[in-house]
């Protein structure tokens, strides 16, 4: 049983990554998303590929299951029990309007109503002790009127279950025996964090999608099962880590950014193999755009996440990949507002209708019609030519919507336009990345760029020149990087918890027991997940100075003052300034336990062009901003191009599921792995 | 509409530096809320950050802050500057602080820290790069510098008139260290300093770059952009509102001295063609409490708060957006008092002013606006020694509460005020981790909202309970001018704070300090609910229903306020309630 699998089931396309651990070989295949029946989309990928399911020792899934079903609000019929007094937390929440100036706004409405959510006698105190006991009659009660409503799953949440979980726990087995098939689940079993609006959210959301992710677990176990496969399923956490199926089961929301998190693994692995210690992984797509930092293989990893974002939507306490996302895709609609000014998305045409060169009722510009226009992209290219796109089409529609009511005419008026709705949304793309990377304290000059996801490349080098980033690095594949940067995952397990208290000696007595019991819990877990190997762990504590409200992660240390000195590297490296001295403050523990999974090593990710010079295709004329005009430009296959390759932009490279763009001082290499390496110093002459 | 493209610059270009601008502010502001010190910034967003050009006219301003800075507070601290040091007394690398009150007209707490932008070829800054933030303590009466006892400015704090904190890139050390010395909490207050300092010279470098990319011309020219579009968008919703002049009235309760004392609010707005005049004539005199502020701080900021919630919620705030606007306000009255009156507590009548200011323009747009919300801070704090470190702790806190029906939907809440933007209540086991204070509940108070086609917010009932001897004190600033409803809809209930002593009468309070409090003691805070839109009988029964079901609106309040009869089923009994709103056949 030689094959490693691992599937990414995106918006728009499910991508395959299989790795033949005999061979050494990796294949790839892609096929559209059906949304019917997820396992569909899967099976017909696999079908291109050839390759049996029953040849499969393991099988990695990252799916957008769970943040589709938040989002959409299509999940079980959910109850949540509370503390007596405390059932409107849900919909109360933390009383702020992101949105400062409209008298009208609201935020999502709790997946709660106020009728299901039930409230119980008991309650702990702050520092874990019990004021009151739980009460079981009424549990008993609230059993009943569960049975009765139909209720499918169960959040519980108490107040400051953070310091001591025994009620809920408790109230977990008591609504379990009581209430076979629903699916119970609780707040400190999710996070140990404090602040109870937060956590209470997040149970709800793990509720909400638990019956619907278990049931789909269990149909792709069996669904596999019946074409032979008898290896092991995990699924991509959002926090970098794979799942077993059972504990996916378990706590769903972990698994609400499965599809982008898989991509930054590919982003550190591929640093790592190329000895690039700062990277910044940058993914863009349909709707939107993603970026992460990857500092000396590494990835920051965030615990609260917001389902809808943050104007709008509910928080999610799951450990996550710190990623900044923002809407610019190829699918974004550009348009005029009513003061006639350019705005790019956030509105996206998706895939359907899709930009309007896709030709399937799409009437708004988006960003792919913009490079159509700027012949930046074949129209008679695209997937490998499997999918024509009206150029006419979307020539006409930027015409009309944009070029017209600026009163730009002809073609250089119609590039003109086009070029304008680019450097829009390269501006939301450079906020991204300087969010992740000024805003937290990094200058992007000290970052190579890793692009990928069906646009990525595109836009890449015209990123990199905005933010004066002077490398970019084009993995292979890079339209299917989800799917290869699986294969590379690790099983992980991440424990949080709040402590507050003073930084002294005796705080160390503390950390260090609840580190151990932390990782032996861990190794615990990872044992259970076939093939791991001896797992590894990391240490943060979540410092402040005392008084701030704000918290830093921090490597932990041996003693308070080494502690201490970790802090202040971090904070004056992330903000610029500190004080030495003055006192700080531990809010929190954070244990990372990582064991590393059979998956392939990074060089066998792409099947090297075996010496030869580059065929060029042909060549056509492109639109560069800094060229303001038209150059007429090489166009390479990227199969064509051997390892050592090397040549002066400007140039376009094309390959099934995604062109690149290298401007016109950039300088590019095809590096050993089959990366392209562009080089974006070189000055106009 | 004019035509875009009318020189040679060319217009997408013009878009490009536009969409720059808006951004860097931005940029700065999350900065800021990740690295200040002090809750006031980072869960309060008591901040504000922009660009000001050279005559000290915004060009644009970061979307997170609370609302009670789009005025023209960054603007008037750069014109300040220039009177103080003279218009080449000012050089690159410079950094100045102020809090004056004759400019800014806000508590001393807000300092708007400055430095210029300049551009290689000219002596004079081509703008400027400002960053207001609250400092936590400067001295005064009380721990935070703002006490309800203040008579005068000079109980207040630290008082700064554009002062000089870095020059030519050096660090003052003299003022920083007179700043830290001047205040109770002086590490976290220099921290959230530096991080002031750091937001500004980030802002400042990202608009050198470009300025460097783009040319002065074309930035100029995106700058006049931004001021006309948002202007034409603000005009272009005046222009569609009946010309008139439209008035209302409420009132707030006590002055700071008397407790009982009515504070008139009243707001008269003028509409002619695309402009619109507030006049806040009609106001209280200064008051002796610390509840006055400047024109600017207060008058100003009041109307284009209201101005900005009518017109243009959706734009990112300029100087542009408020062409439009004329404010008048009467040195001597309290939104516009005299140089020396106290300060402290500025903000907590603006919510009401607001308030009153859209009820006066309903009449003219009922559809862009809602009906009264409970427009009160609700500020409480309990504090005392902690028995357990033996150090003064301080709980300190603002109420959420209901916000007002729309036409088209019932009102939105629990929020803050009107005054306040993505501020963040305290979560309950915070409080219960730092403090000795015990929280029992935090849930909706049924029938707060005021009946309606549409429904107002209900308010909010929290309660406190104290383990340790402390004291506290509660300050609601409107407990008699219910929110009102719109257009036939119900007035929402206001707020109180109650006391429960065991033994004892509930004891209700609206102002009080000092109060001691025994272990056991309850203290219940309840928050207002929003006004109804809309004759509460032509409300849907089965949304009244509904409303019940999920026990919003009590079964008892169904009948009374919308006539609909809900039975023991949950259903509506629709024959029993044609019967109440006598509508019967028989």
């Amino acid at each position: 049983m030689p094959l490693i699998l691992a599937v990414d089931t995106g918006g728009t396309f499910t991508d395959l990554a299989a790795y033949d651990t005999e061979t050494g070989q990796v294949s790839y295949a892609k096929s559209p998303t059906t949304y019917g029946d997820l396992v569909e989309g899967i099976a017909a990928c696999l079908e291109r590929t050839g390759l049996s399911l029953a040849d499969a020792a393991m099988f990695k899934h990252g799916t957008t299951l769970v943040i589709n079903a938040l989002l959409q609000r299509r999940g079980a019929k959910t109850m949540l029990v509370t503390n007596k007094g405390f059932r409107d937390i849900i919909e109360a929440g933390r009383g702020n309007r992101p949105v400062p100036f409209d008298l009208g706004y609201r935020r999502e409405a709790p997946l709660v109503t106020r009728e299901w959510r039930l409230e119980c006698g008991g309650r702990m105190e702050a520092g874990g002790e019990e004021i009151e006991p739980l009460d079981l009659a009424a549990l008993a009660d609230i059993a009943r009127r569960a049975r009765d409503g139909g209720i499918e799953a169960i959040a519980i949440s108490f107040i400051n279950s953070y310091a001591n979980p025994a009620h809920e726990k408790a109230a977990v087995e008591e609504l379990r025996a009581q209430l076979p098939g629903v699916f119970v689940t609780s707040g400190a079993d999710l996070s140990r964090e404090w602040f109870e609006y937060e956590r209470t959210s997040t149970a709800v959301a793990n509720a909400f999608v638990g019956p619907q992710v278990g049931a789909y677990i269990r149909r792709l176990e069996s669904r596999f099962g019946e074409r032979g496969f008898s290896g092991s399923l995990l699924l991509m956490a959002s926090s970098g880590g794979l799942l077993s199926a059972e504990r996916a089961s378990e706590r769903p929301v972990a698994l609400i950014e499965s599809g982008p998190v898989a991509g930054c693994i590919g982003a550190a692995a591929l640093a790592g193999q190329l000895g690039i210690e700062r990277a910044i992984a940058f993914d863009m797509g349909g709707t939107t755009a993603k970026c992460a930092l990857v500092d000396h293989g590494r990835f920051d990893v965030k615990s609260i996440y917001y389902v809808g974002g943050y104007a709008y939507g509910f928080p999610v306490r799951a450990a996550v990949v710190d990623i900044v996302e923002v809407s610019a895709g190829g699918g974004s609609i550009a348009w005029l507002d009513t003061q006639n000014r350019l705005q790019v998305g956030p509105q996206s045409a998706g895939s359907e209708p899709g930009p309007v060169c896709y030709g399937r009722g799409g009437e708004n510009p988006t960003v792919t019609d913009a490079n159509i226009v700027l012949g930046r992209l074949d129209a008679d290219a695209f997937l490998g030519g499997e999918m024509k796109l009206d150029a006419a089409a979307a020539r006409a529609a930027m015409g009309n919507k944009i070029a017209g009511p600026f009163g730009l005419a002809g073609d250089t008026g119609l590039d003109s336009a086009a070029n304008g709705v680019l450097q829009i949304a390269l501006l939301t793309m450079s906020g991204a990345v300087k969010q992740i990377s000024i805003e937290r304290g990094y200058d992007p000059r000290d970052f190579t760029l890793i692009a990928y996801g069906g646009a990525g490349p595109l836009h890449a080098s015209a990123l990199a020149r905005e933010l004066h980033i002077p490398r970019v690095v084009i993995p292979p594949e890079p339209g299917n990087f989800a799917a290869t940067g699986m294969l590379l995952a690790d099983a992980r397990v991440d424990e949080s918890t709040t402590i507050l208290r003073d930084l002294d000696a005796s705080a160390f007595v503390i950390t260090d027991a609840w580190f151990a019991d932390a990782e032996a819990q861990a190794t615990a877990t990872l044992k259970q997940e076939p093939g791991a190997g001896t797992p590894q762990f990391q240490r943060f504590a979540e410092l402040r100075y005392k008084g701030q409200m704000h918290s830093v992660r921090t490597p932990m240390a041996a003693n308070a003052p080494e502690l201490q000195d970790n802090f202040e590297q971090v904070y004056r490296a992330r903000y610029g300034h500190a004080q030495t001295g003055l006192p700080v403050e531990l809010v929190g523990l954070h244990s990372v336990a990582s064991a590393p999974l059979p998956g392939p090593a990074i060089s066998n990710i792409s099947q090297r062009v075996a010496g030869g010079s580059a065929i060029e295709a042909a060549s056509r004329p492109v639109y560069f901003a800094e060229a303001r005009g038209r150059l007429m430009t090489r166009i390479y296959h990227r199969a064509s191009l051997a390892s050592g390759f090397s040549a002066d932009g400007p140039a376009v490279i094309e390959e099934y599921g995604s062109t690149t763009i290298i401007g016109p001082h950039d300088h590019f290499t095809i590096g050993a792995l089959g990366e392209i390496l562009i080089d974006c110093t070189g000055a106009a002459s | 509409m004019s035509t875009i493209a009318d020189d040679d610059i060319d217009p997408i270009t013009l878009e490009i530096i536009r969409h720059a601008l808006i951004a860097i502010p931005d940029l700065v502001d999350a900065n800021i809320t990740r690295t200040a010190y002090s809750p006031l910034i980072f869960e309060y967003k008591d901040y504000a950050v922009g660009i000001v050009d050279a005559g000290g006219e915004l060009v644009s301003q970061c979307r997170g802050g609370i609302p009670l800075f789009v005025t023209t507070a960054l603007g008037d601290a750069v014109r300040d500057g220039v009177v103080i040091h003279g218009a080449d007394g000012i050089g690159p690398g410079d950094v100045l602080v102020t809090n004056y009150v004759g400019t800014q007209g806000q508590h001393l707490n807000n300092a708007v820290m400055y430095t210029p932008v300049f551009v290689e070829d000219s002596s004079r800054p081509f703008a400027w790069f400002a960053v207001l933030v609250h400092w936590c303590d400067i001295g005064g009466l009380a721990e935070g510098s703002i006490d309800g006892a203040a008579r005068e400015i000079y109980q207040e704090g630290l008082h700064l008139r554009s002062v000089k904190v870095v020059t030519g890139g050096k660090k003052c050390e003299d003022i920083w260290r007179t700043i830290g010395l001047n205040s109770r909490t002086p590490d976290m207050l220099l921290g959230d300093v530096e991080a002031q300092l750091a937001g500004c010279l980030l802002g400042r470098s990202q608009f050198e770059d470009l300025i460097k990319r783009y040319g002065t011309r074309a930035v100029r020219k995106a700058i006049e952009t931004i001021w006309d579009r948002s202007d034409a968008a603000a005009r272009d919703v005046v222009r569609a509102l009946p010309d008139g002049v439209y008035e209302a009235e409420s009132w707030l309760d006590g002055d700071g001295v008397d407790r009982n004392r009515k504070v008139r609010i009243h707001a008269k707005v003028d509409v002619r063609g695309d402009t619109m005049s507030v006049d806040l004539s009609g106001v209280e005199e200064q008051l002796p409490g610390p509840f006055n502020s400047g024109f600017t701080g207060g008058a100003m900021t009041a109307a284009r708060i209201a101005f900005k919630y009518l017109t243009t919620p959706g734009e990112p705030a300029n100087s542009g957006a408020f062409r439009a606007l004329d404010v008048i306000c009467p040195e001597g009255r309290f939104l516009n008092a005299r140089y020396g009156a106290p300060m402290g507590l500025y903000s907590s009548p603006l919510p009401t002013v607001i308030d009153t200011i859209l009820r006066a323009i309903a009449p003219a747009c009922p559809e862009r606006v809602s009906a009264g919300h409970f427009a009160d801070f609700s500020l409480f704090r309990i504090y005392g020694p902690h028995p357990k470190t033996g150090k003064l702790y301080n709980m300190f806190g603002s109420g959420f509460g209901g916000w007002g029906a729309l036409r088209d939907g019932d009102g939105p809440g629990p929020f803050k005020t009107m005054a306040h933007g993505d501020v963040l209540e305290v979560p309950v086991e915070l409080h219960e981790a730092t403090t000795p204070v015990r929280v029992e509940a935090c849930e909706f108070i049924p029938d707060t909202g005021g009946a309606g086609t549409t429904r107002g917010a209900p308010g909010l009932r929290k309660v406190f309970r104290a383990l340790v001897e402390s004291k506290m004190f509660v300050v609601f600033a409107r407990v008699t001018s219910k929110p009102w409803g719109l257009e036939g809809g119900r007035e929402g209930a206001t707020g109180q704070a109650i006391l429960y002593r065991e033994g004892a009468e509930p004891r209700i309070m609206h102002k009080e300090w000092g109060v001691p409090l025994h272990p056991g003691d309850r203290i219940e805070l309840q928050t207002g609910g929003g006004g109804g839109f809309g004759p509460p009988e032509l409300r849907d029964p089965a949304r009244v229903a509904e409303d019940v079901r999920q026990g919003y609106v009590t079964r008892q309040a169904a009948e009374r306020d919308y006539g609909v009869v809900v039975g023991a089923d949950g259903r509506v009994d629709e024959a029993a309630g044609k019967v109440l709103r006598g509508l019967s056949s028989q």
